[in-house]
């Protein structure tokens, strides 16, 4: 059996005297496109920072391909791409520009040549050459996304990539995701509140309430679970009343 | 008061209390107001040696039966030299800071919408928070004030008179026209620029060229001063003989002249020295002389303020409500 | 991954146009450091003549010439007041513009997702900062020389050895401001309050700490030729012993000893006057590595 691609282990972090995760034991498998519920404030970036060694925790630990966020932090890096909420990248400069500074810093062997092949892959060739300064959320968001995975990471973290977006985007948005699970069997960890759009795109849900793992399952099994429900959005609401 | 009025005297009240708890101006004027107390108090302890030299000379005059006693020297207003120099330079930084603050909060905040989507005209507006910064300013300067009158009267010994407060308090008056002025720049460049940040370091950089550079160059080709201590008193000439000597360059005169024109600082400094006696040629002339001998600066003054506070309102009313694109 | 982040940030300050605005005037204003210097020159030894006509009709006697034997590079020795002044500015404007947008795009979560280490990024920035500076001022050198060329048809090896000295001074000392301009961003929260607190920190170097020690005002700060201020008050006896920190005093003194437009001393002792620059460069160098290490740049900061 292959070991969890992401492995949290009574994990914990404060800010001052705020404990904004407790004891989360959560583990994902190679392959899983994994959705992140929780009101806002339950400590979902948080833990999104922890996981791309952005921040240390309090305590417990965290590992991802394997690798522990804290102590091997490089390798974990190598590992991963991240697209954090309500990125401007560097406005002044190219598309192009900002994608091959990224991974330069990836360690990306032929930075332009990725860079270009990483653009025509999600469709975006045109906007090469174009000062980022300028452009709309929707194409600073597939900026945004060429930047996370320019250098073939094993693992895709997501924090709110559908805010700002129009429906076309978001449709954009899923079916990238959803290729890239299916051509780089990239694992992909995303936050989001659009609850139709984790119907649709996630395999796996976890909800998180006041810093608290209350649940965590396959979209099947939950859908089994509470027959009664007719959403995914009506199973939230009655999991944050319960708890 | 007409509905107008009330809008711009909410307006101030609301610019006003914004500003005074701003922390980073906060330090500023802290900054500014603990300079001019060691700046008063660096001249104010030279001046009273001098002052009491003085007295002990017509004590001792008049013990010797002397008629004509010399008048002082001193002059106990020039003791503030420094402290409107320390206006000139930082209270103008302070004023740009002010300008930039009442554009950038509104627009991270995203109140401006909620501001313009009511019957505020952009005039109010800009009327409303001039008023309010104005308000801020003349806080300022009015402890400045305080700081340096009472500096000069308990450590130079000498206490102001009527004629004096008057011309100080022109000088003062001059002081808030001046700072409006650069708030007005400061409040046009942030709102001219995507970036609020961007605005912030252009007016830094016009205020660099109209307070420091423009008159470095005008006091760089000031024949006089390319000897420590005066190029004509070196060579034993007084004002008749510098003056005689410089209708050989009128060109150049000029030249140096329209760069000092061109910056309200130097007029601004003028018009204080003169008030305050630092200028020793003006030390004789009454008020109304004096005022004559800087209508000049006073008109610039006015001039300037004017042409920026217009150029605020027009701003104002061509911003957009909701930045478009970029950052805000 | 410094050479990285170094090139990338050059790349980027090419981009801001307010850094080109300043870098523009910087070398306009050395250019006409060259202009009024000749100019004035020519015109004071003008004034003597003129003086001493008038001296001549009234029966006096001149005093002898004193412009006669003003060095060479006297020309330029109003650079020693636009360095400290445009040329702080702009460095502290290049140090702020190295790690706002990092704070404040967001890009900083960017950056440190990937095995960049937080010594290499600092090192990167402070690299390209120093490259930035020093291609500024070989810009300004070279404007320098060509209007040194201009006046004086040629220029003396010696006179060129001690203006690369002068720039080389002047680079250290833009060093100090443009960390203060990093420190400043490092330790606030906002983009406005980090660029007001280095204004302010400039301010006090550049203006305030000379008054506390040497009485000297604002307006005097600004003219290369400075009548002493008088000094013999008690304030001064405790003051003045800070007068060897106040960074822009030294830099003046040393700057005016390299060009020879202040009288000669030592090489030691104008050596020692720059000890206090290098110093509190170096201890900013530590304080901005540090801040790097300790901050969070999994917040984006306020980007007012």
């Amino acid at each position: 059996m292959n070991s969890p691609v992401i492995e949290l282990r009574g994990l914990s972090h404060r800010y001052d005297t705020d404990l904004v995760l407790r004891d989360i034991d959560l583990t994902i498998e190679a392959g899983e496109i994994f959705g992140f519920l929780g009101h806002n404030g339950a400590g979902k970036t948080t833990a999104i920072n922890i996981l791309t060694t952005l921040i240390e925790p309090t305590s417990g630990t965290a590992r991802v391909c394997g690798y522990d966020v804290v102590s091997e932090r490089r390798d974990v890096t190598r590992c991963i791409g991240y697209l954090p909420a309500e990125v401007r990248m560097y406005g002044h400069m190219t598309a192009a520009e900002n994608l091959e500074f990224f991974a330069k810093l990836s360690g990306v062997a032929e930075p332009r040549k990725a860079v270009a092949e990483t653009l025509a892959y999600l469709d975006c060739a045109d906007l090469a050459n174009k000062r980022v300064g300028a452009f709309s959320t929707g194409m600073r968001q597939r900026v945004g996304i060429a930047q996370a995975i320019v250098h073939r990471p094993k693992v895709l973290f997501l924090d709110e990539p559908t805010s700002g977006l129009d429906p076309l985007g978001v449709r954009q948005l899923r079916d990238t995701i959803l290729r890239l699970n299916a051509d780089l069997g990239m694992t992909v960890f995303m936050n989001t509140h659009l609850l139709g759009e984790v119907a649709k795109v996630c395999t796996t849900i976890g909800v998180l309430n006041h810093g608290e793992l209350i649940y965590k399952d396959s979209i099947e099994e939950t859908t089994r679970r509470f027959p009664d429900e007719a959403s995914l959005e009506d199973i939230y609401v009655r999991m944050e009343a319960a708890s | 008061m007409s509905d107008s009025t009330q809008r711009i005297v909410t307006l101030a009240r609301h610019e006003y209390r914004s500003a005074v708890r701003s922390k980073i101006l906060i330090v500023l004027l802290g900054i500014l107001v603990a300079v001019t107390a060691v700046s008063v108090y660096i001249a104010s302890v030279d001046y009273a040696s001098k002052l009491a030299d003085y007295q002990a000379y017509v004590d001792a005059a008049k013990a010797s039966g002397l008629d004509r006693i010399a008048p002082s020297p001193l002059a106990a207003l020039s003791l503030l030299r420094g402290a409107f120099e320390y206006l000139e330079i930082i209270g103008a930084v302070i004023a740009i800071a002010l300008g930039y603050l009442t554009v950038s909060r509104e627009r991270s905040n995203r109140t401006l919408p909620l501001i313009r989507s009511r019957p505020v005209t952009s005039g109010e507006l800009a009327t409303g928070s001039l008023l309010g910064a104005l308000g801020v300013i003349a806080t300022l300067v009015g402890v400045t004030a305080i700081v340096g009158v009472i500096g000069v009267g308990i450590i130079g010994h000498d206490w102001i008179n009527a004629t004096q407060a008057l011309q100080l308090l022109l000088a003062y008056l001059a002081s808030i026209i001046y700072m409006g002025a650069f708030y007005c720049l400061g409040a046009i460049a942030t709102a001219q620029s995507r970036v609020a940040a961007n605005g912030l370091m252009i007016a830094l950089g016009i205020w660099l060229i109209v307070v420091l550079v423009l008159p470095q160059i005008g006091d760089t080709m000031d024949a006089d001063n390319q000897i420590p201590g005066g190029l004509f008193k070196a060579l034993g000439l007084g004002h008749d003989g510098e003056v005689q000597i410089l209708t050989h360059f009128t060109t150049y005169e000029r030249i140096r002249t329209w760069t000092e024109e061109a910056s309200l600082a130097k007029h601004f400094e003028r018009f204080t020295f003169a008030m305050s006696d630092v200028k020793e040629r003006y030390r004789p002339f009454s008020l109304p002389r004096l005022l004559g001998q800087t209508r000049n600066d006073i008109g610039w003054l006015i001039a300037y303020a004017g042409i920026l506070y217009a150029g605020l309102r027009r701003t104002f009313r061509l911003q957009p409500t909701i930045p478009q694109g970029g950052t805000p | 991954m410094i050479a990285t982040i170094a090139s990338h940030q050059v790349l980027s300050l090419r981009r801001q146009r307010v850094f080109l605005a300043m870098l523009a005037t910087l070398l306009t204003m050395t250019a006409l450091a060259g202009v009024l210097g000749w100019s004035s020159h020519q015109t004071i030894v003008r004034v003597y003549d003129e003086a001493v006509k008038l001296l001549a009709s009234t029966g006096k006697p001149a005093p002898p010439n004193p412009f006669l034997l003003k060095p060479t590079l006297s020309l330029l020795s109003n650079m020693v007041v636009y360095i400290p002044l445009i040329g702080a500015l702009l460095a502290l404007i290049v140090g702020h513009l190295s790690i706002v947008d990092d704070e404040t795009n967001g890009t900083g979560r960017l950056v440190f997702s990937r095995q960049v280490s937080r010594t290499s990024y600092v090192l990167g920035k402070i690299v390209s900062a120093a490259t930035v500076l020093a291609v500024v001022l070989t810009a300004s050198l070279g404007v320098s020389v060509a209007a040194l060329l201009v006046v004086n048809r040629a220029i003396a090896g010696a006179d060129l050895g001690r203006l690369v000295m002068f720039y080389g001074l002047s680079w250290l000392y833009l060093m100090v401001f443009a960390l203060i301009g990093m420190v400043t961003v490092l330790m606030t929260r906002r983009r406005s309050i980090a660029l007001l607190s280095a204004m302010g920190a400039w301010l006090v170097i550049t203006f305030v700490i000379p008054q506390f020690t040497s009485g000297l005002r604002p307006t005097q700060s600004l003219n290369p030729i400075t009548d002493p201020a008088s000094t013999s008050q008690t304030f001064f006896k405790v003051t003045s012993k800070f007068r060897p920190y106040s960074i822009v005093e030294q830099y003046k003194q040393a700057s005016g000893r390299i060009l020879h437009t202040a009288p000669a001393e030592s090489f030691g002792h104008t050596v020692q006057r720059v000890l206090p620059i290098a110093g509190l460069a170096a201890v900013l160098v530590l304080l901005t590595i540090r801040l790097v290490q300790r901050h969070d740049f999994s917040r984006s900061a306020n980007s007012e």
